[in-house]
């Protein structure tokens, strides 16, 4: 089931009087429950496509509809509140909150997407993802004193415990060293296919690829291959 | 989850240090704001002590009492028609004790009233500071200008002016040492500025205040040093939350991407100024009514609880202002910013 759709999507960027178009007529279907593979060279327009599903830019042409709405022409306020409830996010870097623990981060998500859980509920939630990221014995450590492979576990617990529908992950291996890539993106791999979630990820690293059930080949804003 | 309060307790350090230095103004804030009052006390107790009401002087004395004669007729007239008015008159000058030794002091006199000491000729009452220079009850003092001696017969406390202890005397012996039959000025007690006299200018006790040229000028010297302290208090907060936020511009990014409301990233800036503001407050007011009670005798110093609760208000209201401005950036700062940025 399709629950993604990215209809001919064009993103122009101005700078003086220089006119950049960087997306040039994007389509592309995300199904429910698949990891989809953005690769391509720097500046083909493979993170600028994933940061307006992601609804963090606007486009200038094109639509993006998710579970059939337009997106495009929600406002600030209500993409606020889709990327709070059904979008998790996982960046190149953890980008945790340095003054809240482990629990804490993930605490915190579930306060921003206005769960309807009772706080023993939400105590075993996190219990419950820490468990399943790996992460349950370091629940009390704050940023600091986390490896960057726990960090960016963290990070991907917190991008899912409010069971997001879409998963965005942009570059998330890229900070981390060959065997903790593998680990972090089996991670992902397995998360969304226990929780269907389906995910959005921009990589770099063809390694990872292996992980995708979709890749998508961009090059100067077009795609150029589209293969399962 | 109150992010506020956490990120206090993980960097007890930095707020530990915003905490001080607000501390440290508040509490200069309110020692400049007793030492005014203190002053004002001392330069002007006698009037500030007198109700609210109005004042009366003559229109040609340009706004000078020392330079006001009122005329017997028309005081005699205001007296009889206002059963509470009183005619007074203030003057600087000196007394010599029994050891000869000469004190400085402002002589008053008034017509029969309950808002001044009403003594005999012959007789002086005096403000309490004078008994530290060794005067006591039944001492005979002299005055160059007076032919007789006053007997003291009593002491009265907080009656200064113009930084001088008052002396209460009789309108005889006034009139005899300053060589004038009229009064200088009528008080009409719980009177308005409605109320216009022809001939005399009217002065409310506030204005009347500031005819007294070292009162104003004292007043606006301290005053404006608590104003800027109060100011500078402000844009410490407006300056700190402002850097603070300069280094966690990546996380609001982070923060508002997940789908944190801006509203909620104020009010966490808004709770860590009240936090830090009101315990560096109770500190301070503690600390200066402290000082309040244990200040030496000498030194006028007088810091109303009431007072403090005032500035207290105000440093929270100017530290809100600078929270606020400091926290516009905020709204300002795009997730795509922050996560193409590296790790904070």
């Amino acid at each position: 089931m399709t629950l993604f759709e990215i209809d001919n999507v064009r993103k122009t960027f101005t700078n003086g009087e220089v006119k950049e178009e960087i997306l040039k007529g994007i389509n592309l279907s995300l199904r429910e429950g698949e990891i989809t593979a953005l690769v391509g060279a720097s500046g083909s327009g493979k993170s600028t496509l994933l940061t307006i599903a992601a609804g963090l830019q606007p486009t200038t042409e094109g639509q993006v509809l998710f579970e059939g709405k337009n997106m495009t022409n929600m406002s600030a306020e209500q993409v606020r509140q889709v990327r709070a409830s059904k979008f998790g996010f996982v960046f190149q870097f953890a980008h945790l909150v340095p003054f809240l623990t482990v629990e804490e981060q993930l605490m915190l998500m579930l306060d921003v997407s206005e769960t309807k859980l009772k706080k023993h509920e939400q105590t075993e939630e996190v219990n419950r993802i820490l468990k399943l990221v790996g992460m349950d014995h370091r629940k009390n450590a704050y940023p600091s004193s986390l490896s960057g492979g726990e960090k960016q576990r963290v990070a991907i617990a917190r991008a899912i415990i409010h069971k997001p529908k879409v998963l965005f992950a942009d570059e998330p291996t890229a900070s981390l060293d060959s065997k903790r890539s593998k680990e972090v993106m089996l991670l992902i791999r397995d998360l969304t296919k226990t929780l269907n979630i389906t995910t959005l990820m921009v990589t770099h690293d063809e390694e990872m690829l292996a992980y995708a059930d979709h890749i998508v080949k961009m090059s100067d804003g077009l795609i150029l291959q589209n293969t399962n | 989850m109150n992010l506020a309060l956490k990120e206090i307790k993980k960097n007890k350090v930095r707020f530990l240090i915003l905490g001080s230095i607000v501390f440290l103004v508040s509490l200069l804030t309110f020692i400049i704001s007793g030492l005014a009052n203190g002053l004002s006390q001392d330069n002007a107790a006698l009037i500030k002590d007198l109700p609210e009401g109005q004042f009366y002087m003559n229109e040609d004395a340009d706004e000078k009492y020392n330079l006001s004669r009122i005329d017997s007729e028309l005081q005699n007239e205001l007296l009889h028609k206002e059963k509470n008015a009183v005619a007074f008159s203030i003057q600087m000058g000196f007394l010599n004790d029994e050891a000869d030794k000469q004190q400085s002091v402002a002589f008053v006199t008034s017509t029969d009233s309950k808002l001044f000491e009403n003594v005999k000729p012959g007789e002086i009452i005096l403000d309490s500071s004078l008994k530290k220079a060794g005067i006591k009850v039944g001492d005979t003092l002299t005055n160059n200008q007076f032919s007789g001696e006053f007997v003291v017969k009593g002491f009265v406390d907080q009656k200064k002016y113009s930084h001088a202890p008052v002396a209460f005397i009789n309108m005889v012996n006034y009139q005899e040492i300053y060589r004038v039959m009229e009064m200088q000025m009528v008080f009409v007690p719980d009177a308005d500025s409605s109320h216009e006299i022809a001939g005399l200018q009217s002065f409310s006790n506030k204005e009347f205040l500031g005819t007294i040229s070292s009162y104003s000028a004292e007043q606006m010297s301290l005053n404006m040093i608590i104003w800027f302290l109060v100011v500078i208090s402000g844009m410490l907060f407006a300056i700190f939350f402002y850097m603070m936020n300069v280094q966690k511009i990546g996380l609001y990014g982070i923060l508002k991407a997940i789908g944190i409301k801006t509203s909620k990233l104020f009010k966490m800036i808004w709770t860590q100024m009240f936090v830090i503001t009101v315990i560096s407050l109770i500190l301070s007011i503690t600390l200066s009514q402290v000082f309040n009670m244990i200040a030496p005798e000498g030194m006028p110093f007088s810091l109303t609880f009431e007072t403090t609760m005032q500035l207290s208000l105000v440093f929270l209201v100017i530290g809100f202002i600078g929270a606020t401005l400091s926290g516009l950036q905020i709204k300002k700062i795009e997730p795509l910013q922050a996560i193409q940025q590296g790790e904070a």
